[in-house]
């Protein structure tokens, strides 16, 4: 998870007295690169290209490994915007729009499996910046560090790293072997979710404040490795540009400067092997925003100190595309750019609390409400309205764009099996024991047959139990606002009376995520909650046994289905790639008939990109690889 | 005098450790073990007390503690985001006072006539116009629109490069100015009308002073003093930063930082900053009444 109508009078008279003021303060001082014609836009052009980044984040922590104590770093902004500029992952992902394994990216050719065994063969092409080979021993490294941290390491995984690690052989200077516990695996899970998490690090990284090490070689000195590197990691935003270890690259881009605002800047590496575009660009530099508004007023200002060649619009300064169209027309504003919407791997969802101890969770255990509750969600409408056409419904875990392997064939084929409809939602309830009661006006479903029988409300559901319920979503987010106020209308509508209550996105999800084994009782109290989407990175498969299995650390909710968790588990142990996509679609289609979340709409990210700078298509695994952009002759 | 401001001081003092119970106070009651957050993971089964002794005594030492998410001090964040702050909202508050004075006793002075009919409109206008319309009509008009002005405020790291950059500076402190203007007007032509109808004024134009004289004289100097209590009361904001001109202005001033880190539960840089706020509002104060000592010497003759 990588996480005015104005009178117009008083329009006027601000102007004027802004007008007067403005002037005085400019002959204040001087007018440094004012320019008042209004020329076009000119972007720096050639080799250089200036990224805006989403609002509210910023590059500042360059270690690729992750622990317990820094996974809260692993960010888009950290990872994708700035890692992965320098150091590059054992494996890429992101092939055109979809988020397969990129072979020509990865600085490894596809994984060989053999029984147990895992060869991975680093590819010849690639050197780090001081000369040396990307090679075996970068590798085992990193290997060998995440067996020393265990379960400390970031992504621990109980049956997956460095857990299922027998032992690691270095076959040669650019071969390893890894021998693991079991054969009973998915070629596929382990390429995509295992080995996606590997970052092979340099040799000058293997050392102590007293000097060289060997990690590489003995699990028992990594540790002494680690705490070195993560002091220099720590040691503040300004010092990483100058470090002699961050220093060193196999990646595209070297490091000129980050400061501490955000504002990044990286030149191109000589020493990189990997492919790059004729008359790529040399210079990359990313500039942090306080907002989507202060983004949104430079990429209008052609003039502004720093132009952006490629930013971000706000969904709701989009004019909405015409039907059947992916994007519509860019903003009148913004003649010089090219307007482009971005897709991620991603599910958005809102879970249940099945754990919940108010009462709720027997109702939520039943499939008719969940059906019922589901055809409240209209996702259409807010794709319509405030996603202005930008966004696309969610109705499985497998998401519907970019299309892949993994999406069932019903699902694809056909439409929203829940799409909205109150008054099928208002019968399912009532044909199941429930009666809506109340003043007119304002009535709400009570359970009046108590029981397990087809037509009872269902097991643990009290008679006089009424449908109310409690729903936390994330604030600042002025679509999800919305779509949780819509929710609100339809289901009181259909008889169901959902209470709402805004709190920040790290409340939200710290709510959802807080009721565990060891949580007291009041963490568990919470209904639903909706803070947004899971990113699938860098676990690029959307296998449940992250987010649906009984048991998994990031099922919110604790949906646990016996049938659910053996389709999962046939995605895990499907040998080969066919098997695999054959048990994927098996599980995508039965998670979409069962509901085990609230499926929401998903918002697409707009991308503006100045007129002649080619970019390629945007990625859905949300990377970037600023070498393959070129301005166009 | 020097009882009085010793008073006053010691005050300052015992109003500042209370800010640093408080806050410390509510950082610890918030969920999620937020106290052991900014003194670290031995702090865990420490009494209340003792932790916020321990955290006292770094702050007096220096130590801010360390941002959960930036990879900095608060001490680094603070000396990258307070002078541009101090900048953006010293300038307007100065910018605001040279130009409301003359109108508010302009005003006063002109009292129910069309200009003084015009300016009250105005500031009425102003002053119920809130910071973002203010704003994104400026950066519409003058930056985007005429290009005379950059529609976000200077980029510059170093607090030279920012100050000296007047084409993006200008809009932003506009922005605030204008706001300030209209605050700082009205108080200063309802305190000149005051004056205006006091016997001092009224026995200096009997002795034949002229009508410029005595207003200059007379009414400017005690009127104002509820101005030196606004810009008492404005210390904090200047330092605490304007929230939403940092926002759309694309500035990383203190308002964003502390706004930023309240909301991704950044807690040592919400209880940095927050001191430092409390400490400008405890200062602002302490100037207020030092300021009403000078101008006015019965403050200091009846309280000392």
């Amino acid at each position: 998870m990588r996480s005015g109508g104005h009178r117009r009078g008083a329009t006027i008279g601000a102007c004027c007295a802004a007008v007067g003021l403005v002037l005085l303060l400019a002959a204040c001082g001087p007018a440094a690169g004012s320019a008042s014609s209004g020329a076009p836009a000119a972007s720096a052009g050639g080799t250089s290209v200036t990224f805006a980044m989403q609002p509210g984040g910023q590059a500042s922590y360059p270690f690729a490994f992750f622990t317990d104590s820094t996974i809260g770093e692993d960010s888009v902004y950290n990872v994708n915007d700035f890692q992965y500029l320098m150091y590059r992952p054992l494996y890429w992902f992101g092939t055109g729009v979809t988020p397969y394994l990129n072979k020509q990216l990865s600085l490894a050719e596809p994984p060989e499996y053999r029984g147990k065994a895992v060869i991975i063969r680093m590819k010849r092409n690639y050197t780090w910046s001081n000369g040396e080979p990307v090679d075996a021993q970068d590798l085992v490294f990193w290997i060998n560090m995440m067996i020393a941290e265990g379960t400390n390491w970031g992504f621990y995984n109980k049956s997956g790293l460095p857990a299922d690690i027998a032992s690691v052989h270095m076959n040669n200077n650019y071969e390893v072997t890894l021998d693991l516990t079991s054969a009973n695996f998915s070629q596929t899970w382990f390429t995509n979710n295992e080995l996606s998490e590997i970052t092979p690090m340099p040799m000058a990284w293997d050392r102590t404040a007293s000097g060289q090490s060997d990690c590489d070689v003995s699990v028992t000195h990594c540790i002494a490795v680690y705490n070195y590197l993560s002091t220099q990691a720590n040691k503040g935003v300004s010092a990483i540009a100058s470090s002699p270890v961050w220093s060193v690259v196999d990646g595209p881009w070297k490091l000129v400067s980050l400061n501490s605002q955000g504002k990044l800047v990286v030149t191109f590496n000589k020493k990189y092997g990997g492919p790059v575009a004729p008359h790529h660009i040399t210079s990359f530099t990313e500039l942090p925003f306080t907002s989507e508004q202060a983004e949104y007023n430079v990429l209008q200002d052609p003039t502004a100190g720093q132009t952006i060649d490629v930013g971000y619009l706000p969904t709701v300064d989009a004019p909405t595309p015409p039907a059947g169209s992916l994007v519509g027309a860019n903003p009148t504003t913004l003649p010089d750019y090219r307007l482009s919407a971005q897709y991620l791997w991603q599910l958005s969802y809102m879970p249940y609390n099945f754990k919940n101890n108010t009462g709720q969770a027997a109702i939520f255990h039943q499939l008719y409400f969940r059906q019922a509750f589901q055809m409240l969600v209209d996702q259409e409408g807010v794709i319509d309205g405030p996603l202005h056409g930008y966004g696309k419904p969610t109705v499985g875990p497998v998401t519907l764009y970019p299309k892949t392997t993994y999406l069932s064939a019903q699902v694809a084929n056909e439409s929203d099996p829940w799409a909205l409809n109150i008054q099928e939602a208002k019968s399912k309830l009532s044909s199941h024991g429930w009666k809506l009661e109340g003043p007119s006006s304002n009535q709400v479903f009570t359970c009046v047959r108590s029981g397990t029988g087809p037509s009872d409300c269902g097991a643990g559901i009290p008679s006089g139990q009424q449908l109310t319920l409690k729903m936390i979503y994330a604030s600042g987010i002025d679509w999800m606002q919305s779509a949780a106020r819509e929710l609100a209308s339809n289901a009181s509508l259909a008889g169901i009376r959902l209470n709402l209550t805004q709190e920040t996105f790290i409340d939200v999800v710290d709510t959802a995520f807080g009721c565990t084994s060891t949580a007291p009782a009041s963490a568990c109290n919470w209904q639903l909650a909706l803070w947004g989407s899971w990113t699938y990175s860098p676990d690029y498969l959307p296998t449940g046994d992250t987010l649906f299995e009984g048991g998994a650390a990031n099922n919110a909710g604790g949906y646990n289905d016996p049938r659910d968790n053996q389709l999962i588990l046939a995605t895990l142990q499907a040998r080969t790639p066919r098997q695999f996509d054959s048990a994927m679609r098996a599980w995508d289609s039965y998670a979409t008939a069962q509901l085990p979340v609230v499926y929401e709409p998903d918002e697409a990210t707009l991308v503006e990109t100045i007129k002649g700078l080619d970019t390629g298509p945007l990625n859905s695994a949300d990377t970037i690889t600023p070498e393959e952009w070129h301005y166009l002759k | 005098m020097t009882a009085y401001l010793a008073r006053r001081v010691l005050q300052a003092v015992a109003v500042v450790l209370l800010v640093t119970l408080i806050v410390f106070g509510l950082i610890r009651l918030a969920p999620g073990g937020a106290a052991v957050g900014v003194l670290g993971s031995g702090s865990a089964h420490q009494q209340f007390l003792v932790q916020y002794l321990t955290w006292l005594g770094r702050v007096l030492g220096g130590n801010l503690g360390r941002s959960l998410r930036l990879n900095e001090s608060v001490g680094a964040l603070l000396a990258a985001s307070l002078p541009r702050t101090l900048v953006l909202a010293g300038l307007s508050t100065l910018i605001a006072l040279l130009i409301a004075v003359p109108v508010g006793l302009l005003q006063a002075v002109r009292r129910n006539s069309v200009v003084d009919h015009v300016l009250r409109g105005l500031t009425y206008l102003l002053y119920g116009a809130p910071p973002f319309v203010l704003g994104l009509l400026l950066i519409l008009y003058l930056a985007v629109d005429a290009h005379i002005f950059g529609a976000e405020g200077p980029q510059a790291t170093g607090i030279g490069g920012f100050i000296t950059d007047a084409r993006d500076l200008t809009l932003p402190v506009a922005t605030l100015t204008l706001v300030t203007i209209a605050i700082f007007a009205r108080y200063m032509r309802s305190s000149a009308l005051d004056s205006l109808g006091q016997e001092y004024v009224q026995a200096a134009r009997a002795r034949g002073g002229g009508e410029g004289r005595v207003v200059v004289s007379h009414v400017l100097r005690n009127s104002l003093v509820p101005i030196v209590t606004l810009l008492g009361l404005s210390l904090p904001q200047i330092v605490g930063g304007a929230l939403v001109v940092e926002i759309l202005f694309n500035i990383q001033g203190m308002g964003w930082q502390i706004w930023q880190a309240a909301v991704n539960h950044d807690f040592p840089v919400t209880l940095g900053f927050t001191l430092v706020i409390g400490v400008a509002a405890a200062l602002g104060s302490l100037l207020a009444d030092i300021g009403y000592a000078v101008l006015d010497p019965r403050v200091r003759t009846s309280r000392a």
